[in-house]
């Protein structure tokens, strides 16, 4: 809401600055998101009396006017249509800062003195938009006749702005008397209430107004208002309006924005003579009922909104926005004013169902005082008859069923200390609380001694004692409170299993050279069709987990048609990052650990499992002068999972070949411990590749894996074994084997032949070529062997040498090379 | 004879000082000391002499065989050295050559963050615990004070979740879980939940429609607002310096009252006003207040016996006012060139 602070210093009266004003209601629950002034750019400008107005000698559309300001006493030629002697206006004198009036965009000028088709000039008269007050640029800005001649423009016309926020609790405030209220009890000073009209000698007729919804509209104050003059508010009106951000547009219309601005009560102005039977009816809308509205629209009403109609049709929706066909025009003459207080959430579903959002609807939805309407209605008539003092208040109707009456509230007076951990004299608390017109005193309440107030109407955000102690604490100030630390038990504070297994996670990728990505949740249809280039039918699964039985989470509403669902895996999102990496990036080595959110059916929670994306695309390492280039490929991706997995505590891990659609379809396996699937690990297919951006020839290397599930395996924590004081043995055996047979098959043969005293088996080298049999390879492997309470003998190692070579033999169908 | 074992040493010194290098003194100790070398064919000569002049001579060939023996190994020891020296001056090398570089990644700086904020909590008594991110409007907003239709709902504009009967969101804040954790425990409670958020909201440099949170609840008997501050102001000094000054101003939540605005002094002008702090001296950081009546109610806790606190802050916004991050947008768009220079410790 902005509060030009001129306004609001009429209100209540305070010799503080607006920034000190901003700061004052900001501490207290009022906040200041902005002060903007008016009229800072304006030296040289004053205000000046047009003496004479006498025609261009040279130039029909132009005219010389002579202006004087104080000392000063110019000529000038203008083009202006409105100008005329006797008139006060803006005087520019040359040196002056101004806008220029013909652009599209703000851009500032220096005046200079010129001569316009003979004549010189040597000053401007401005218009509004010269000023920076609005685009008006047809004619001069024509200033009140009681301005001061002489007086700097920027004295006179300038202001300050506020704008403060009003979050949904602040209905109070959501006006200019409300926050003269706030700021008055901050600083302790009463509110000057405007001129209100007393109406308690108009005629009542309870024919004017029928409500026959009551539970929607609580309240409803109609006038009939006769020889009212349509024409344009004063100039002070307009300028307020303006600067509260109201376009002007007539004084009758004009009037009854002012006080909504004023008080924030919205009304209305009905032209009189379009109300059949001249009667309002209060009612939720007839089936198929339509009305246009003020911003010329046709809309269709549902049966649940409440509508103002007269004796045949809507002629406003109410709270919201009135009709077209009763509008004030500049010949009415007669009109009906309404002040209203209308069902928050009706109005609220009603602006929502219509797309309409106005002044007066979020002020209704907020809640609204009923008893505002009285007040609101008694200043619309004071203006009214300020401007229009020929105008006749004939009869009017006030269908208020039950009036809202202020409540009464007990606050334990142990309640401040309690909540605040710090107390203030009762002397400050009564204070506080009767600056704030709650009429507080200290009573027994059942035995209790307690602070009782008395709630005014309009502050229906007060009902229970934690509110109160709210009100004194932002009086006297949040700076008064001290800083001390919780009293009492502590709680246990463990770390959760699963955030520790993560965080290992995390740590152990960073060690091994990966950066951590976090990437949004959200996919497309579209992304995880990608994952499945060739695929006709629903796929098998997504990245590591199989497909769920159910539809995925689904947004209702989605932010983009790329961010419709909660993803299934992490694959796409990490695809993504992939290539806009490698954009720029030789060697790229990511790794995500996020949820994947895996459907348990309709209006359950899904299942938000944590899981791990890891891999690296491109090229191993950044080339330098140890690292030559070399292309990623599985066996990056695998050494990783092959050091991770051991770290977290998994123990009996296995790595076997699958086919999976988004994979390389050589280099693709699943991951398992104590012979659970855990994850999937490979090569991307190119063609998936392709479809995530990722240029061709490019390897990526990748592993899933679903921590939940690895957590759920049973991890091991550390078992110490002794460390050997004898000296271990390595052994080195090459075995020749098939083709077709597994690396880790082999090395599984070697362990078991070796029994417990082989501390590690090693492959380092693969031999294939003229030395062995056509369709064999020969693995070579090192073998440690150690005991931890004697050094090996000869013997000994002879007989674990033969067992080895029986067991890869029988296993495998190796034979020991020598 | 006793002339020959004094030429045989003279000549013997004068070679050995020349020399130079392990394969000479090979040679001249195989000239001298080895089997057929000139100090062992001197004893052959001892069958020569009549028996009563063999002691002595057997002595004096014996002092020479010693001597130059001794000689022999200072002046081996000498060349090793030297050898030794030569050897290393030629594996000189240009120690301004890059080293090899072992690869070490980054953690994301929104998770250092948490990690950090977390464990100053950690050490004030709060576990940390954790949440579903795809919610109950329940927990989202009706245990929260927020009923539907409440116009505070407005704030939140939220992603909602396709279903039948229930209604279910993204959660739009962390605040779910002070319900969730009160629900299943009992005071005293003290807990912080990281976790991501989603908002139905159009992205600017400041504004996401995915972020991160952290969520903060303590309740207890003797819980104050005092209380609130001085453990908002602990963490705020714990993550952005001692010397902070910190700032508690009336602020409106549903789900707490009296509600607060939590605001430092910006560390970047100390005060004084400037462009991050929109010229006012002060950084919002986060909301706060007293735990709402109603929720203690909403979880069966008494509220004339229970008070409670609770806070929650954006934690993209931490890392944004500690490094200077302009564009929220920068965290998720994973470029490492930018997620790579967040690699030390917080100074």
């Amino acid at each position: 809401m902005k509060v030009p602070v001129r306004w609001l210093q009429e209100l209540v009266h305070t010799d503080l600055t607006p920034a000190e004003i901003a700061q004052r209601l900001t501490m207290a629950g009022l906040q200041a998101e902005h002060i903007s002034e008016i009229g800072t750019t304006w030296d040289r400008v004053y205000v000046g009396l047009v003496e004479r107005v006498e025609p261009h000698p040279n130039a029909d559309r132009l005219v010389l006017a002579t202006v004087v300001a104080g000392e000063h006493r110019l000529t000038v030629v203008t083009g202006a249509p409105n100008i005329r002697a006797g008139q006060k206006v803006a005087l520019a004198l040359v040196g002056a800062r101004l806008f220029d009036g013909y652009s599209d965009k703000p851009t500032m000028f220096t005046l200079k003195p010129s001569t316009i088709r003979g004549v010189r000039s040597e000053g401007m008269v401005c218009s509004e938009k010269e000023l920076g007050l609005s685009d008006e640029h047809e004619g001069i800005l024509v200033l009140d006749p009681d301005a001061p001649v002489g007086v700097p423009l920027r004295d006179y016309l300038g202001e300050s702005v506020i704008e403060f926020e009003i979050t949904p609790n602040l209905v109070h405030a959501f006006s200019m008397v409300g926050i003269a209220r706030e700021l008055g009890a901050l600083i302790d000073a009463p509110v000057e209430i405007p001129p209100l009209a007393d109406l308690s000698g108009v005629p009542r007729d309870d024919r004017l107004v029928t409500v026959e919804a009551p539970d929607l509209c609580p309240r409803y104050v109609g006038v009939v208002i006769e020889n009212v003059r349509v024409a344009p508010s004063p100039a002070w009106m307009q300028r307020r309006l303006s600067a509260a951000g109201v376009r002007p547009i007539s004084n009758i219309v004009d009037i009854t924005n002012y006080v909504m601005l004023e008080w924030g009560q919205p009304l209305h102005a009905f032209d009189y003579r379009f109300l059949h039977e001249g009667r309002i009816v209060v009612r939720r809308a007839r089936p198929g009922e339509c009305i246009e509205t003020l911003d010329h629209v046709g809309r269709e009403l549902t049966p649940d909104t409440l509508v103002i109609a007269d004796a045949n049709r809507a002629v406003a929706i109410a709270g919201v926005m009135g009709g077209l066909e009763s509008e004030v025009r500049d010949d009415t003459t007669t009109i009906l004013l309404e002040a209203a207080n209308f069902n928050m959430l009706n109005i609220r579903r009603t602006a929502r169902a219509q797309r309409l959002r106005t002044e007066a609807s979020a002020r209704f939805e907020r809640g609204l005082d009923p008893n505002l309407v009285w007040p609101a209605t008694q200043r619309a008539v004071a203006l009214i008859r300020e401007l229009n003092p020929d105008a006749r208040v004939t009869v009017l109707a006030d269908a208020y069923a039950a009036p809202r009456l202020p409540t009464t509230l007990a606050m334990p007076r142990t309640e401040i200390p309690r909540l605040l951990g710090v107390d203030y004299p009762d002397e400050v608390v009564l204070d506080v609380l009767r600056r704030l017109d709650f009429k507080p005193t200290i009573q027994e309440v059942e035995g209790v001694r307690s602070v009782v107030v008395e709630v005014p109407t309009y502050r229906s955000d007060i009902s229970i004692p934690a509110d109160l102690v709210e009100e004194v604490a932002r009086v006297v100030g949040y700076e008064s409170l001290p800083e001390t630390l919780p009293w009492g038990q502590t709680v246990r504070v463990e770390r959760d299993p699963m955030r520790r297994l993560i965080d290992g996670v995390q740590d152990i990728l960073v060690a091994a050279g990966l950066t951590e990505i976090i990437t949004y949740p959200m996919l497309s249809e579209e992304d995880l069709r990608a994952l499945t280039p060739y695929a006709t039918a629903l796929p098998a699964r997504y990245g590591f987990f199989a497909r769920p039985e159910h539809d995925l989470v689904a947004a209702r509403n989605p932010l983009r048609s790329e961010w419709t669902m909660m993803r299934p895996t992490l694959l796409p999102a990490w695809l993504k990052n992939v290539a806009e990496n490698l954009k720029h990036t030789r060697a790229v080595a990511v790794f995500e650990t996020a949820r994947v959110y895996l459907p348990r059916g309709v209006d359950e929670l899904p299942d938000e499992r944590p899981t791990l994306c890891l891999g690296f695309a491109g090229e191993r390492h950044p080339v330098d002068l140890y690292h030559p280039a070399r292309p990623v490929d599985f066996f990056d991706a695998k050494g990783v999972v092959d050091v991770l997995l051991p770290r977290l505590g998994a123990v009996d891990i296995a790595v076997r070949p699958i086919a999976h659609h988004s994979l390389h379809p050589g280099r693709a396996a699943e991951i398992t411990v104590r012979g659970k699937p855990v994850g999937i690990l490979g090569e991307v297919h190119p063609v998936v590749a392709e479809q995530f951006g990722i240029p061709a020839g490019q390897r990526v290397a990748l592993a899933e894996i679903d921590l939940r599930a690895v957590f759920d395996t049973g991890l091991r924590d550390v078992e110490l074994r002794p460390v050997s004081r004898y000296q271990s043995v390595e052994q080195d055996f090459a075995i020749v084997v098939d083709e077709a047979v597994p690396a880790e098959a082999v090395a599984e043969a070697i362990r078991s032949g070796a029994g417990p005293l082989a501390t590690d088996v090693r492959l380092f080298d693969i031999y294939r070529g003229p030395a062995i049999p056509a369709g064999t390879k020969s693995l070579a492997y090192r073998v440690t062997l150690e005991a931890p309470d004697r050094p090996l003998s000869e013997k000994e190692l002879e007989r674990v040498r033969s067992r080895i070579e029986g067991q890869v033999k029988r296993r495998v169908g190796g034979a020991l090379r020598t | 004879m006793y002339d020959d074992v004094e030429q045989i040493r003279q000549r013997a010194e004068q070679e050995l000082a020349a020399a130079a290098d392990s394969g000479a003194l090979a040679e001249w100790h195989a000239r001298y000391l080895g089997r057929k070398g000139q100090v062992t064919t001197l004893t052959r000569r001892l069958g020569a002499l009549p028996p009563e002049a063999r002691p002595a001579f057997g002595q004096a060939v014996n002092a020479l065989k010693l001597a130059l023996q001794e000689a022999f190994e200072r002046r081996q020891e000498e060349v090793r050295r030297a050898e030794l020296t030569q050897r290393l001056q030629a594996e000189a090398v240009d120690v301004t050559l890059p080293g090899r570089r072992p690869d070490i990644g980054t953690l994301h700086p929104v998770t250092q963050m948490i990690r950090e904020v977390t464990e100053v909590f950690a050490h004030l008594g709060f576990q940390t615990v954790e949440g579903p991110e795809v919610e109950d409007a329940y927990y989202a907003f009706d245990a929260l004070n927020i009923p539907k239709e409440h116009p505070a709902r407005d704030v939140w504009d939220t992603i909602f979740i396709q279903s039948e009967s229930r209604e279910i969101v993204l959660r739009p804040h962390t605040s779910p879980m002070q319900i969730r954790t009160m629900e299943r425990s009992t005071p005293p409670v003290r807990v912080v939940v990281p976790g991501r958020c989603y908002r139905y909201e159009a992205l600017d440099a400041t504004h996401e429609w995915h972020f991160h949170q952290i969520e903060g609840l303590a309740v207890d008997e003797r819980i104050t607002m005092s209380d609130l501050k001085g453990t908002l102001a602990e963490f705020a000094r714990q993550i952005f310096g001692r010397e902070r000054k910190v700032r508690f101003r009336c602020d409106y939540f549903p789900f707490v009252e009296p509600g607060v605005d939590f605001a430092i002094d910006c560390m970047f002008c100390k005060g004084a006003g400037c462009r991050v702090c929109k010229g006012t001296g002060w950084i919002e950081i986060l909301g706060a207040g007293m735990v709402h009546p109603n929720l203690l109610v909403n979880v069966g806790y008494d509220p004339a016996r229970y008070t409670g606190f609770a806070f929650g802050m954006g934690v993209e916004r931490l890392v944004m006012l500690r490094y200077g991050v302009q564009d929220i947008r920068a965290f998720y768009q994973g470029d490492v060139r930018f997620l790579a220079q967040f690699n030390r410790p917080a100074a």
